[in-house]
């Protein structure tokens, strides 16, 4: 077969050419304005595994939810980037280039902010889930944006909503000891709270001791010896799930009875393996937490889809992960909606202006300032009652009245 | 040789002009490759040519790292000039790594302990320095940038993939010089064995330190690198333990004290993750950590038919080894 461009060949190939060229925009505008394409990347492997398989269940339910709210259709491009800074940025790169009108992700600050500098790269918007260092939103990003508080404002709104619940319950206790694991998460609420605790001065309390803790440790009799001996009358604990089922259980062996145990800010003590292994002794642990609003009809809509793919599950041990996720793909359908297109630019422009007021975590409207940031995400105070997470505080959204002081552990 | 410097160069040519043909991702896993292929050079001199099993890596590139992050971040002082504070600590830490083992009689798998050791206490200690950020991590500001600004190493993905280029040829050629120097033969007579390189006369504290110290720099500048290119720094990430393990396994897959082994290892195992990605998501298989069960497949694999590395054997094969 010749090779060679003759007169006829060429004249087809620019008509055809003509045509393609006249025809593209309505091809490109029908068929973004069909559906927006989400790249998800999170960490479904690796040492972040099981968080990011939760915020991912919040992604799968997206689309059907969203469907029903907006009508709009949203195809997901899942990416595991396996706990691993180098490969979120990769993944990232991929998306892209597979085409996905936004991303979303990644659970942790580092992948974040190495996601957010390729999204800057390449002009594609990207919705920050869950990270809470507050440098991601103060590098002057035009591309990124998140509906997550900072690591700041969630110790602030923890620590506060203490003085709620003391008021709430006419309980005035005077002193704390505090603990803490001595990791990465650790030791940054550790430091959020020396700088806060001067501040907050409505607090009844004060930090009689501070006590550090490896997070891997098996045994806290020591530390727990210790704690008890200072006679606090609460005990404001900053763990995570495996460290503080071993403390609950050294406590009630050392017979130590605090007016109750409190989390400012960190998981743990909502989360169903604390449940599982404590059984009743899990009663009236406090977590003071970002939280879906339990009596919005949108919370039960995701509530409802959860069940449905996930019927052995459910939603209240996810709420956190499934709450922002879902709310992150809530943005850009949101954003789609208005756009009328999938194109990134005008997209990231509409994904600025959002302002959603019936969302499904608890605070203010979904509304990003300047800087891309959602202000006003509120804490919720979270109680273990009935060996399930309730929300007790804010009053608005409260399932049921806060108990502190807790009963000893025979009436639990 | 004739072969394998044609070889060379025409990889060479190759790697310079795949920016006309690679954007985005291709380039990013590019770059990603070079690094791992340089910081596996690094770690080479030590282990491949003098014989020193380092699992504690990631030190330097982590102490390079926020040397030349914080003074940039703190002082606007740029990484041309925080290069050289890095380079200067990296082998400071090294040299008192080296100096605690080797004057004391510290080898093998206790030599790797050693700086196991050094990695982890540093990543804690940075995790409560306040000026570095701590443990909530160190931002460089970053702007998008579509012009190369070398003096502050800031600009578009394809300088960044430039820079690590030619730090991976530099990193060839350097180390390919001091196999051939007395330093090389050195460094081998002490691999091979210690105590007849002594009996000949070999200072092998002195060598030993040597390698030490080359290694380290050369780490260093990957870390200066790190922090410029990911423009975010967290202990917990930096120093941790798995970063060491990255680094070494190119070279341990491509082959250990081959010049050309930690780049062809580098390029097999990001390849091959990468790869393995894709794949699994071609097929429809979305099960979280599959990968990594692929990913040990291969490398068990590869380790128990190629036990040298893969380069030794495809050198031969190709007789680029004549």
């Amino acid at each position: 077969m010749s090779s060679q461009i003759t007169r006829r060949r060429f004249n087809a190939a620019l008509a055809g050419a003509g045509l393609a060229a006249a025809l593209a925009p309505f091809g490109i505008v029908r068929a973004q304005a069909r559906k927006v394409r989400i790249g998800v990347i999170l960490p479904r492997s690796g040492y972040l595994g099981f968080l990011g398989q939760s915020c991912q269940k919040g992604a799968d339910l997206a689309p059907a939810v969203i469907k029903d709210m907006l009508g709009v259709d949203i195809e997901l491009m899942n990416a595991d980037f396996e706990s691993n800074v180098d490969t979120a940025r990769t993944r990232a790169e991929r998306l892209i280039q597979e085409g996905a009108n936004v991303l979303i992700g990644a659970f942790d600050s580092g992948a974040s902010a190495a996601i957010a500098q390729v999204a800057e790269q390449r002009g594609i918007p990207f919705v920050v889930n869950i990270a809470a260092a507050p440098q991601i939103t103060e590098q002057g990003y035009k591309f990124t944006v998140r509906n997550f508080p900072t690591s700041v404002d969630l110790v602030r709104n923890g620590l506060a909503l203490i003085g709620d619940l003391f008021q709430a319950t006419n309980t005035a206790p005077r002193s704390a000891v505090f603990m803490h694991v001595n990791d990465t998460f650790g030791q940054a609420n550790a430091k959020a709270i020396a700088a806060l605790m001067p501040r907050l001065t409505q607090l009844p309390f004060k930090i009689v001791e501070t006590i550090a803790y490896d997070p891997a440790a098996k045994d806290l009799t020591v530390e727990v010896s210790k704690a008890k001996a200072t006679n606090a009358d609460f005990l404001l604990n900053v763990c995570r799930v495996q460290d503080s089922i071993i403390l609950r259980r050294e406590m009630v062996k050392q017979r130590w009875q605090p007016m109750g145990i409190i989390g400012p800010g960190n998981p743990g003590m909502y989360e169903e393996q604390y449940y599982k292994a404590l059984g009743k002794l899990s009663e009236y642990s406090i977590s003071n937490v970002p939280w879906y609003h339990p009596k919005a009809d949108i919370t039960r809509a995701v509530e409802k889809q959860f069940l449905k793919q996930n019927p052995k599950d459910k939603p209240m041990y996810h709420a956190l992960n499934v709450g922002f996720t879902f709310e992150s793909i809530l943005i850009i359908a949101d954003a789609f909606k208005r756009a009328k297109t999938a194109d990134p630019k005008a997209l990231n422009d509409a994904i600025h202006q959002t302002d959603i007021k019936n969302r499904m975590m608890l605070g203010g409207p979904i509304k990003f300032n300047a800087k891309g940031q959602v202000e006003g995400i509120a804490s919720a105070c979270i109680q273990n009652l009935n060996l399930r997470p309730t929300v007790v505080l804010p009053a608005n959204a409260a399932e049921a009245k806060p108990v502190f002081p807790v009963p000893g552990y025979k009436k639990a | 040789m004739r072969r394998a410097t044609a070889g060379l160069a025409l990889l060479a040519a190759l790697l310079a002009v795949l920016p006309a043909f690679a954007r985005g991702y291709a380039l990013s896993v590019a770059t990603l490759i070079l690094y791992f292929a340089y910081t596996g050079q690094a770690w080479n001199v030590m282990m491949g040519f003098a014989g020193q099993l380092s699992l504690g890596h990631s030190l330097y590139v982590g102490v390079g790292a926020y040397a030349a992050g914080a003074l940039f971040f703190h002082y606007g002082i740029g990484p041309w000039a925080g290069l050289w504070v890095a380079i200067l600590l990296c082998v400071a830490l090294g040299l008192l790594v080296g100096f605690l083992a080797f004057r004391f009689g510290i080898s093998g798998v206790y030599f790797a302990l050693l700086t196991i050791a050094f990695a982890e206490f540093t990543r804690i200690g940075f995790d409560h320095l306040d000026w570095i950020g701590g443990p909530a991590g160190m931002f460089l500001r970053v702007a998008q940038r579509d012009t190369w600004d070398l003096a502050n190493f800031r600009g578009p993905p394809v300088m960044y993939y430039y820079a690590m280029l030619f730090l991976t040829a530099g990193a060839f050629a350097l180390c390919s010089f001091l196999l051939k120097s007395k330093a090389g033969y050195y460094w081998l007579a002490i691999r091979e064995n210690e105590e007849a390189a002594q009996a000949l006369g070999i200072n092998t504290f002195a060598w030993k330190m040597l390698a030490v110290a080359v290694s380290s720099a050369m780490t260093a500048v990957a870390g200066v690198f790190f922090a410029f290119y990911y423009n975010n720094l967290f202990p917990e990430q930096i120093f941790h333990i798995s970063r060491s393990i990255e680094i070494i396994l190119g070279p341990i897959i491509g082959g250990i004290g081959t010049l050309f082994g930690p780049i062809l290892g580098a390029a097999v195992l990001t390849l091959l993750s990468d790869g393995i990605t894709e794949l699994l998501g071609a097929l429809g298989w979305e099960l979280p950590g599959i990968k990594q069960v692929f990913y040990g497949i291969v490398l068990l694999i590869v380790i128990v038919f190629l036990p040298h590395g893969i380069w030794p054997g495809l050198a031969r094969k190709l007789r680029l080894d004549r």
